[in-house]
């Protein structure tokens, strides 16, 4: 296997952008990844991308803009975890040495995607979507578990949100650049008891892209590589198989599988970037990722250890809720901002001496699965 | 606009009404025991071909609820849902309806009813949900 690095990443502006298609912002992304890099749009030797919505042929649409034709392109699609799915696809062709640099993209219009504005179900025929199955209502359920079994407050909930706005009012990338108070949040329309509005990620339009590399490519660009040390992606499990709602199996295997990979703990990483569509789940995660034991989740949110300048600080980017989430973006985009954190570049919200991010995205939901995929990247500088 | 009587199920083999009141329908696997629902082609845990249809009756405990303040799919803006746990431990996901001086609580006893729960080809169609007993 072939060393694995992030030469350069590119995120284009997130908001609300009815007018903009797939191959502006997609565009705006790649082109910025490949000047961050430092090579020529001709070097690149293969291309994944991953949108959820009206998908066809993406990295086609979006790079024949930029000059790059006649390679090899590949386009997937993983529910939010699909930009997590086009940088794995790529690491593993670097790794296997059947390229030595690629780009991956993630782009969403969700301003005119299907879903603008509503709840987003599974697939149409599923059992659990007819019956009335949501995302935020699959979240609302599982945050009404933690409330139970864990002494979860709805103001803990409301934190997390707090917390995530704390952080993209440093971010000038964010679509919300707007501090909230814990009352403000829980004060916000309800959507699904007790998730309210503010729990909620946005609806956004946008897109993020890296150009991976061999070690060998990369020595010519930079001194200093972010490596890519841990890559997992697994796909959902039985829901009969765990024992509440308030773990994510696949998660815990995603995280495990990096993790060995990387050769390191939770216990080695300075910050982490995952999967905050709804500000709920962002306690599960934590435990499902061994950033706390199981069962104190609400501890470690309360200790401030995963807040602005705290121990592990967690969503720095501002996360899904403040940065925004176009569903198949945020997958790269999280990688995009582990990069700049480890390369000491990230402004305002930079967590000191940064030296191994952790980017997790969840993806998906289908009657009697706990979920439809997660993925799990470990960066080190 | 005229309103048709019609009724028909949501999917055959969901559940069935019977003189004893209605049932969900499982299937149970032969070989390890496993009871699914809805009932699989197979065996989701042992891979086994041979699955019986089994009832699981009109019982079951609440784990969760939520109010959903926005439209979703077939229901209007206040529908409560959740998940139950049926005999054998099996969770479900389902619609609830609730009742006066009944709030919804973790553990509370729920009884199945077969409803029409929305129109679609101008027939209601019919489908589970559960009530506080």
């Amino acid at each position: 296997m072939h060393d694995v690095v992030v030469l350069g990443v590119g995120q284009s502006e997130f908001g609300k952008f009815p007018e903009r298609g797939i191959a502006e912002m997609g565009g705006a992304a790649a082109r910025t990844a490949i000047a961050d890099a430092g090579i020529d749009p001709g070097d690149l030797q293969a291309a994944f991308s991953s949108r959820v919505y009206e998908a066809m042929i993406t990295s086609q649409t979006i790079l024949k803009d930029l000059g790059v034709t006649g390679i090899e392109m590949v386009n997937v699609e993983n529910a939010c975890a699909g930009g997590s799915t086009a940088v794995r696809s790529l690491y593993k062709d670097i790794a296997a040495g059947y390229v030595d640099v690629g780009i991956a993209i993630g782009v969403e219009s969700m301003t005119t995607s299907p879903v603008a504005g509503k709840l987003i179900p599974p697939d149409r025929y599923d059992l659990d979507g007819q019956m009335g199955l949501s995302m935020p209502v699959l979240f609302a359920l599982q945050a009404k578990r933690l409330m139970e079994t864990h002494g979860a407050k709805e103001e803990d909930f409301a934190q997390v949100s707090v917390k995530a706005h704390e952080f993209g009012a440093l971010n000038p990338k964010a679509q919300y650049r707007k501090r909230f108070t814990v009352e403000e949040v829980l004060g916000s329309r309800m959507i699904a008891d007790p998730i309210t509005l503010l729990q909620c990620c946005p609806n956004t339009d946008g897109a993020a892209a890296v150009v991976l590399a061999s070690a060998d490519f990369a020595r010519k660009y930079t001194e200093k590589p972010v490596r890519i040390t841990g890559s997992s992606l697994i796909s959902g499990d039985y829901d009969f198989k765990r024992a509440d709602l308030t773990t994510m199996p696949l998660g815990v295997q995603a995280a495990a599988a990096a993790y060995e990979q990387a050769g390191i703990g939770p216990e080695d990483v300075d910050v982490v970037e995952l999967h905050d569509a709804f500000a709920t789940e962002e306690l599960v995660h934590y435990e499902d990722l061994g950033l706390c034991p199981r069962g104190e989740s609400v501890g470690l949110l309360r200790s401030g250890a995963t807040s602005l300048g705290g121990r592990i600080p967690v969503n720095p980017s501002g996360g899904l809720l403040s940065l925004g989430h176009p569903l198949a973006a945020s997958g790269v985009r999280i990688i995009c901002e582990l990069t700049d954190q480890l390369r000491g570049r990230a402004g305002d919200r930079q967590v000191p001496g940064a030296r191994v991010g952790l980017a997790q995205m969840l993806g998906g939901a289908a009657t009697g699965l706990d979920a439809g995929a997660a993925s799990v990247h470990i960066l080190t500088v | 606009m005229t309103t048709s009587t019609t009724s028909t199920p949501f999917r055959e083999g969901l559940f069935r009404e019977g003189p004893d009141g209605p049932a969900l329908l499982a299937g149970r696997c032969t070989r390890c025991g496993r009871v699914s629902f809805p009932a699989p082609d197979m065996c989701l845990d042992c891979r086994g071909r041979e699955l019986e249809t089994v009832e699981l009756g009109g019982e079951a405990e609440l784990l969760c609820a939520t109010t959903v303040h926005m439209p979703n799919r077939h229901f209007p803006p206040g529908h409560a849902v959740g998940f139950v746990v049926l005999p054998g431990g099996v969770r479900i996901f389902t619609q609830l309806r609730p009742v006066e001086d009944k709030p919804f609580r973790s553990g509370m006893p729920m009884e199945l009813e077969i409803a029409p729960l929305w129109r679609e080809d101008d027939a209601d169609v019919l489908a589970y949900r559960f009530v506080p007993a």
